[in-house]
């Protein structure tokens, strides 16, 4: 007899329930409606049981059928076929060529009597037209020749609504809508019993072969082809799916989405829609009727399960998880296997019955610390590749809430990532876990996703501080400063700016001189921040120098500020080591440099603050920037004897002035050099150096008088030959000049003579050649090529493009 | 499952490498093939499109298949062994009819299988020689290499057939020498070439029947697709 089940054959209804105490029955068909069992018998019996599926521990189902009544239909004829109607609590039930209704509970007739009369086979409408929930849509073969009927089945009525007549005898039909897919005696069909429209799929020799067709869903069909393929055919007469490949002796087939049963007489082969791949081979001898399931994939996803547990406690990973996966189980059966992993709140209960006999992973395990590890590592891979997928859908919390606690008990690195990429975990029972495992700056990173900044950097600032241990970052400070830099929490990190600063002048200042720039503006002002900065002067140097430099703020306060300050450092460090005076310290260039290029800082204020320091450099620099250059020039020749400063105080304090501006700085500083008097030899030379290097910067005919007169050509040739060339190419380029300035000259006056040169001789024969009349008045124009015209016509021909003339007026 | 834009399907006698040039475009490999029992297909994206390209069995048994795989294709490719005229010959015979149900715009391609087997340089020597059949003999010879028994142009010859029987104007389809290919599924020789080209010319063909004819489901992105016109100042 029939058994269901793909996949696995489960013994449903075993012989004894049907057959009583008679020797033989023969069951002719079968329905399925939930968990009602129907089984039409050769002598006219229907039978009704109801299955109840109970699991085994060893992870397979099993069904037991009670048996509730049967009913002898009255007639000498076998039940043909059985098909339920569960809106209507009817039974359909072909017998004898006819269709009776009956009860699905008492199988008891109903008592109109309705029946439909004269049918061969039947086919249920499962995508039925008309709207009505109360009425099923019934279609006959007919015992008439070639006719297909169509009914409406009420509950204790029946009412035909159509008759088509098909071209050849039908011998099955499955229905869709308005499409009837039918087998008849050479090939299978579509016909559109509303339109009319037939559409051929593909011939087919019903002699040789009982002909298939199902119904596998909106518009499309399955049909028993040539050489034992199963061919999909939608109603357009398509095939969207490749084929399936059944054996030769196929009797049934059955659907199964998204797989396809089929029947013969050794097997129930399974193969897959999708991939047209066979699945499973089940042994099955003597099979004759195959009939759908509904209640099937509910079944079998629960036995991946289960089977997906054994494997689980066999530590089978692999296997295991693939079963799950296929099984589509909820994580959660799992996850509640391992102690206090769903959090409190969770509203989990296994499923009933279990899908295994563990109370929990204790049990599993029986102990093994070794076993209890790798399963915990298996959870731990499994959740993290589900959690992104719809599996988790429904249970992020509890899935993520777990991961973070598998995590944090491994000591396991992904605990971070988690924490700082898009999570679930439910705060509470998190922090908890955390706080017990010490995993204090992941606890930070949970409060700071739940928008708890300031209990998050509180947390950290103890870490830093060691009150409490956890040594998760050993950067952890400057994380901290880094996180409150980007932090918009203003408070926050006003509240914490003085515990940066003081951990660390410059990296604390951070927090000011790397915020977002527009925040900058507004609670982060400069003068807030320099405030605040008040007790911190190295921070508060690194704060003006991101003004000043970095952002270039053209503000009087900051550059004089910054400048004081690093006089500060300077003086400071001065007085603290005599010994390294020599050498300019960092400090002093970066001072020197500011002096030199900032133009805003109070430069009276520095000169006073500097006076008797003992900062000639500094000194001659602000000389410079109040233009007092025999002052600065003075302190670089005699006190600093630093010659080449001089030189380049000249450039510097000449830049993008004038020529003459700058030939009076150098000769001020030659003058300087040459004083009357004993002239120390350095001096002489730096004239000399001056002078060589910069010949073009002075006017030769002033310097030569000034010259000693001891000092040999040898030692000046640079300059003077310098200066000759230089005045020989004036005087040349200035007679270059003169000479094209007279040649343009004689030009001019050339054309001047030629037109002055000849006489016009005006007669009535001489013509206008612009409008070819005579001149009557002594007034006329000429053109450079001897042309002559009215004056008037010269004015109009200005405005007239298409007169002649050419060149200009003269 | 995505529902593909265009049908393409492979016809032929058995044996002639409906399944291996199929193989080979798809999978880049020319592996032991097994009689093909019913049919199976591939979805191929080209450019913004899904076609499906049908293997079908050339056995006789599943003959009655062919004019179901056929329906509403939008391009078919006819395939036979160069190194049996028989498999030309039956093309005519016996699959040209199974076309009737693909869509009416549908593109023929003639396929001459296997030139691997034949004489290295056969193909060129035609070309100088002029046309006309060459030496058929030695056609099921047991030399690897033979002259070519079937040559292209009577490849061409049933193209121009079909385009009769069909009612087809010479003007109004792709010239034989476009549609006429010869393959070696084994070295690779051509293959791209044809599914690709044919492609490329199947996509105008999927553009035109859905703006003519009026799709069974609303498709919404099809609704826009617009009408190619000469007009447009600089194009
Ligand atoms: N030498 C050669 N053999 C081929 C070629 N194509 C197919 N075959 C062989 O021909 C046989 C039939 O090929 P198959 O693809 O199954 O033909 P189908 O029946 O048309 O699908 C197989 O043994 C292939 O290995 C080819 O281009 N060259
Ligand atoms: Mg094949």
């Amino acid at each position: 007899m029939m058994s269901t089940k793909a996949f696995t054959l489960v013994s449903a209804v075993g012989w004894e329930l049907l057959a009583g105490d008679k020797e033989r029955v023969h069951v002719e068909c079968v329905e399925c409606c939930g968990k009602n069992l129907y089984v039409g018998t050769r002598d006219c019996v229907v039978h009704h049981f109801l299955l109840e599926e109970r699991a085994l521990p060893t992870g397979t189902a099993t069904f037991s059928a009670a048996k509730q009544l049967h009913r002898h239909l009255g007639f000498r004829k076998p039940v043909n076929e059985l098909r339920a109607a569960s809106a209507l609590n009817r039974l359909l039930v072909l017998c004898d060529n006819s269709i009776t209704l009956v009860n699905m509970m008492s199988l008891e007739p109903v008592p109109s009597g309705a029946r439909i009369k004269g049918a061969a086979a039947l086919a249920l409408n499962e995508n039925p037209v008309n709207g009505d929930p109360f009425c099923v849509e019934v279609c006959i073969i007919s015992v008439k020749r070639r006719t297909i009927q169509l009914f409406l089945v009420y509950e204790d009525r029946v009412q035909i609504v159509r008759e088509v007549s098909t071209p050849e005898q039908p011998l099955a039909v499955a229905v869709d809508g308005d499409f009837l897919c039918l087998a008849l005696t050479t090939q299978y069909i579509i016909l559109n019993y509303n339109t009319g429209f037939s559409q051929d799929l593909f011939p087919y020799c019903s002699e040789e072969k009982r002909p298939i067709v199902k119904r596998i869903g909106r518009q499309e069909f399955l049909l028993a082809g040539p050489g034992g393929l199963g061919m999909f055919a939608t109603v357009a007469g398509i095939s969207q799916r490749a084929p399936v490949h059944w054996s030769e002796n196929v009797i049934g087939a059955a659907i199964c989405f998204p797989y396809v049963i089929a029947l013969d007489d050794e097997f129930i082969t399974v193969h897959s829609m999708l991939d047209q791949q066979q699945k499973q081979t089940l042994p099955f001898k003597e099979g004759h009727i195959l009939q759908d399931f509904e209640a099937l994939q509910v079944m079998y996803r629960r036995i991946l399960q289960q089977a997906g547990f054994i494997q689980f406690a066999q530590l089978q990973f692999l296997e295991a998880k693939e079963l799950f996966r296929s099984g589509q189980l909820d994580v959660r059966e799992l996850i509640s296997l391992y102690p206090f992993l769903l959090p409190t709140s969770s509203s989990f209960t296994r499923s009933h019955p279990p899908l295994h006999e563990y109370a929990d992973l204790n049990q599993l395990t029986q102990g093994d610390q070794d076993k209890m590890a790798k399963c915990k590592r298996f959870l731990m891979s499994y959740l993290n590749e589900v959690r992104s997928t719809e599996v988790a859908n429904g249970y992020k919390e509890d899935i993520d809430t777990a991961l973070l606690k598998l995590y944090a008990e491994a000591d396991h690195d992904s605990l971070l990532d988690l924490l700082v990429t898009e999570n679930s975990c439910l705060l509470t029972d998190s922090a908890a876990w955390l706080e017990k495992h010490n995993k204090y700056f992941a606890l930070g990173l949970l409060y700071h996703y739940n928008n708890q900044d300031a209990a998050a950097v509180q947390l950290w600032v103890n870490i830093v501080n060691g009150d409490i241990h956890d040594s998760t970052r050993s950067d952890l400070y400057e994380y901290v400063v880094d996180f409150l830099t980007y932090s918009l929490d203003q408070e926050l990190v006003w509240k914490y700016a003085d515990w940066v600063l003081q951990k660390s002048e410059e990296v604390g200042v951070q927090v000011f001189t790397k915020r977002p720039l527009d925040e900058q503006q507004n609670s982060f002002n400069p003068d807030s921040v320099i405030t605040c900065l008040k007790k911190y002067p190295k921070a508060l140097v690194k704060y003006l120098e991101h003004l000043v430099i970095d952002r270039s703020l053209q503000k009087e306060e900051y550059h004089t500020q910054l400048a004081l300050l690093y006089l500060d450092e300077v003086l400071r460090q001065k007085s603290g080591t005599s010994s390294k005076a020599a050498e300019a310290s960092e400090i002093q260039l970066k001072l020197q440099h500011l002096l030199q290029k900032s133009d805003l800082y109070r430069v009276h204020l520095l000169i006073d603050r500097i006076r008797g320091a003992g900062l000639p450099m500094e000194s001659a620099i602000l000389h410079g920037k109040l233009e007092e250059h025999e002052e600065a020039l003075r302190i670089l020749v005699h006190e600093l004897r630093d010659f080449a400063a001089a030189e380049d105080y000249c450039l510097w304090r000449s830049e993008g002035r004038d020529p003459p501006y700058r030939q009076r700085l150098f000769h001020t500083l030659l003058a300087m050099y040459l004083q009357p008097g004993p002239t120390a030899p350095e001096l002489a030379v730096a004239a000399t150096d001056l002078l060589n290097h910069h010949a073009t910067d002075f006017d030769a005919a002033r310097v030569l008088p000034l010259l000693p007169g001891t000092w040999s050509v040898q030692l000046l040739h640079p300059f003077l030959a310098g200066a000759v060339r230089n005045s020989v190419h004036a005087r040349r380029t200035a007679q270059v000049a003169l000479g094209l300035a007279r040649s343009e000259n004689l030009i001019y006056k050339y054309d001047k003579m030629k037109l002055k040169g000849s006489s016009v001789q005006l007669s009535d024969k001489k013509l206008c050649q612009m409008c070819q009349n005579p001149f009557c008045e002594p007034v006329f124009v000429r053109y450079p090529n001897g042309g002559l015209v009215h004056t008037h016509c010269a004015a109009s021909r200005h405005t007239n493009p298409s007169a002649p003339g050419p060149g200009a007026r003269t | 499952m995505r529902k593909p834009d265009g049908k393409i399907v492979l016809l032929g006698d058995m044996n002639v490498g409906k399944t291996s040039l199929l193989q080979r475009y798809m999978e880049r490999r020319f592996p032991d093939t097994v009689s093909t029992v019913g049919g199976a297909f591939y979805l191929k994206p080209w450019r913004s499109y899904n076609i499906s390209i049908w293997d079908t069995a050339g056995r006789e048994q599943f003959h009655g298949l062919g004019s179901m795989y056929c329906r509403g294709a939008v391009a078919v490719i006819l395939i036979y062994d160069v190194n049996h005229p028989q498999s030309l010959l039956e093309l005519e015979d016996r699959f040209l009819g199974l076309t009737d149900t693909a869509s009416t715009d549908c593109l023929f391609a003639i396929v001459g299988n296997k030139v691997d087997l034949v004489e290295a340089g056969a193909a060129d020597s035609r070309e100088k020689e002029g046309h006309g059949p060459g030496t058929a003999g030695g056609g099921g010879g047991g030399s690897p290499k033979v002259p070519k028994p079937v040559q292209l142009e009577d490849a061409v010859a049933l193209y121009n057939k079909i385009l009769k029987y069909k009612m087809l104007d010479e003007k109004d389809v792709p010239a034989a020498e476009q549609m006429c290919f010869e393959t070696s599924a084994k070295t690779g020789y051509n293959v791209d070439l044809l599914f690709e080209t044919l492609f490329d010319m199947v996509v105008p063909v999927i553009l035109r029947q859905r703006a003519q004819g009026p799709p069974q489901t609303v498709d919404v992105t099809s609704c826009k697709t617009p009408r190619r016109t000469r007009s447009g100042c600089c194009s």
